[in-house]
């Protein structure tokens, strides 16, 4: 079966909610992937920021064959000793509370987001409110989705939940001026990822974690792009001057298997009780060795400086070239901002013809969210593929013109 | 035998000193904080009872004045607050204060930031020219 068989039948089977590029992957390894005919290309997309330690690591991948042989589900109705083990790994690593497991990024967030609710029940208002920023994304589920600005604006799929408004991009005074009595959360990225990599201040942090203190409403960090070691900690909120209530994440948790977790501080985590919640699959066992095994890498001092300095090189090496007018993130949550006049789209649909893989999350950025085991060598690849690209757009426009 | 992750390997004995001294420090700092965050949270509860007394003197005040308007030649409405409101001492300091910037600190050197990334961090995000205190205070003085 070849790329034109496949596309036959998408068009005839697959619903029309995705714009593939028309490429099929056979094989993965740590930053590449290959091609069904055979041709190699540098991975700087991870999957979105889900393949962290790369394709195929042999250790989350002989994790996985081993718990697959042995048992692969039970529900939540009963024990496994995978799940448990990767509670108390998240929570020790993290705020300290109680760990609920989703199937996703969406879910955890709704975990959070009814973890929100009750607490504002809690403290006798009615009608409770979640404060988000302009252009975050929380997911696409409904009341994740009610989260999403962009997305929630959209008339084909109203009514969204009630209760949800959001505010400028890193205004830390709209943000004040917003949270009030009927203010259930704060929820936020503390860095944008599908907006385009844009970080938050300090300052609006710091704003966040007062309007919150002040109020009694929660500070939720949607780290679901942002953790597992991405900006270089293991979460994000570890570089910031606040420390979120409730925190999600899902993404790299997994290395590739689907998996979501709503993590606490140990007074947010006594909100929830039996019958608020709950998910058929989560924390299987499958995915929750999976995510073992990607801790087992990725929560490593080493690693994690690691992230650091391949990010200030990337970051500088990208700076340098013609076309490039900034370059935001921290780590290895790269933003290319290009300079006026550069296509972002056309630009990276030029890469993946050059064999480098790319996001374009708006017009003007690309995006790079390479695995965190990335080495040297792949980002000079990176870079030069990415500066070919830009003086062969520069030099295209500039012969149109 | 199923495979799993391996255990934590075990510290060596400077390397669990190191971690001790650190996790002390960084309890420290962490107590220091939450007293810090207290102080700042008295203040600004007071500051702000300060503001919202004043603005309810002032509409008592504006109130009187439409209901019963002063006569000609007299100076002073005939309702005033029944408590004289005195001006807080200064103006609060920036929201990123000097609690934000220890928590910072902290939160880095725990997941494994050097002394000299903290630096930097501070620098950039609280205009810290000299983070030696901070630093000094949570990783120890430098050697």
């Amino acid at each position: 079966m070849n790329l034109t068989d496949l596309q036959a039948l998408e068009q005839r089977y697959l619903m029309r909610t995705y714009k593939r590029a028309p490429v099929e992957f056979v094989r993965g390894e740590g930053a590449l992937l290959w091609d069904a005919g055979g041709k190699e290309y540098l991975d700087f997309l991870g999957g979105i920021s889900v393949c962290s330690v790369g394709h195929c690591h042999p250790e989350v991948v002989e994790a996985v064959r081993e718990q697959a042989g042995r048992l692969m589900h039970t529900s939540n109705l009963f024990y496994t000793e995978p799940m448990v083990r990767l509670a108390e790994r998240l929570s020790a690593s993290s705020l300290g509370g109680r760990v609920f497991f989703a199937n996703s990024g969406t879910e955890a967030n709704e975990c959070a987001i009814k973890i929100a609710r009750k607490h504002a029940h809690r403290r006798g208002i009615s009608a409770p409110e979640i404060v988000s920023f302009e252009r975050d994304f929380h997911g696409r589920t409904y009341g994740s989705l009610s989260a999403t600005p962009a997305l929630a604006a959209n008339p084909d799929l109203a009514p969204m939940l009630d209760g949800f408004r959001a505010v400028p991009f890193d205004d830390g005074d709209a943000l004040h001026a917003a949270v009030g009595e009927s203010t259930a959360a704060v929820l936020i990225e503390p860095i944008q990822g599908e907006a385009g990599i844009y970080p938050l201040s300090d300052e609006t942090l710091v704003a966040a974690r007062q309007a919150c203190d002040e109020s009694g409403a929660l500070l939720i960090f949607d780290e679901i792009q942002t953790g597992i070691g991405r900006t270089g900690s293991l979460w994000a909120f570890e570089q910031t001057p606040v420390r979120p209530d409730v925190m999600t994440s899902a993404k790299a948790l997994g290395g590739g298997m689907p998996i979501g977790a709503c993590l606490t501080s140990p007074e947010a985590g006594e909100i929830l009780e039996p019958g608020d919640h709950g998910s058929t699959f989560a924390g299987g066992p499958l995915a929750s060795v999976a995510a073992l095994a990607v801790l087992e890498i990725v929560d490593d001092a080493a690693l994690l400086r690691r992230v650091r300095e391949q990010g200030a090189k990337l970051r500088d090496a990208l700076l340098a070239l013609d076309g490039v007018e900034a370059v935001r993130g921290r780590g290895l949550m790269l933003g290319v901002g290009l300079e006026d006049g550069f296509d972002a789209a056309a630009v990276g649909a030029d890469l993946l013809e050059r064999g480098l893989i790319v996001n374009v999350p708006e017009p003007g950025t690309l995006r790079l969210l390479p695995p965190l085991t990335v080495d040297s060598d792949q980002i000079e690849r990176a870079v030069a593929t990415i500066s070919a690209a830009l003086l062969s757009y520069a030099t295209h426009e500039q012969a149109s013109l | 035998m199923s495979k799993r992750p391996s255990e934590p390997r075990a510290l060596t004995s400077g390397t669990a000193e190191r971690l001790a001294a650190i996790v002390e420090a960084a309890e420290q700092a962490a107590a220091k904080v939450i007293d810090d965050a207290e102080e700042q949270a008295r203040r600004q509860l007071s500051e702000a009872s300060a503001r919202a007394d004043r603005i309810v003197a002032e509409r008592l005040r504006a109130l009187a004045d439409e209901l019963d308007p002063p006569a000609p030649g007299q100076r002073e409405p005939h309702l005033r607050p029944v408590t004289s409101v005195p001006e807080p001492d200064a103006p609060a300091g920036p929201r990123s204060g000097s609690a934000g910037a220890r928590l910072l600190a902290t939160q880095m050197a725990v997941s494994g930031s050097s002394r000299e990334e903290i630096a930097e961090r501070l620098r950039s995000g609280f205009d810290l020219a000299d983070a030696s205190e901070i630093l000094d205070a949570i990783l120890g003085p430098e050697e």
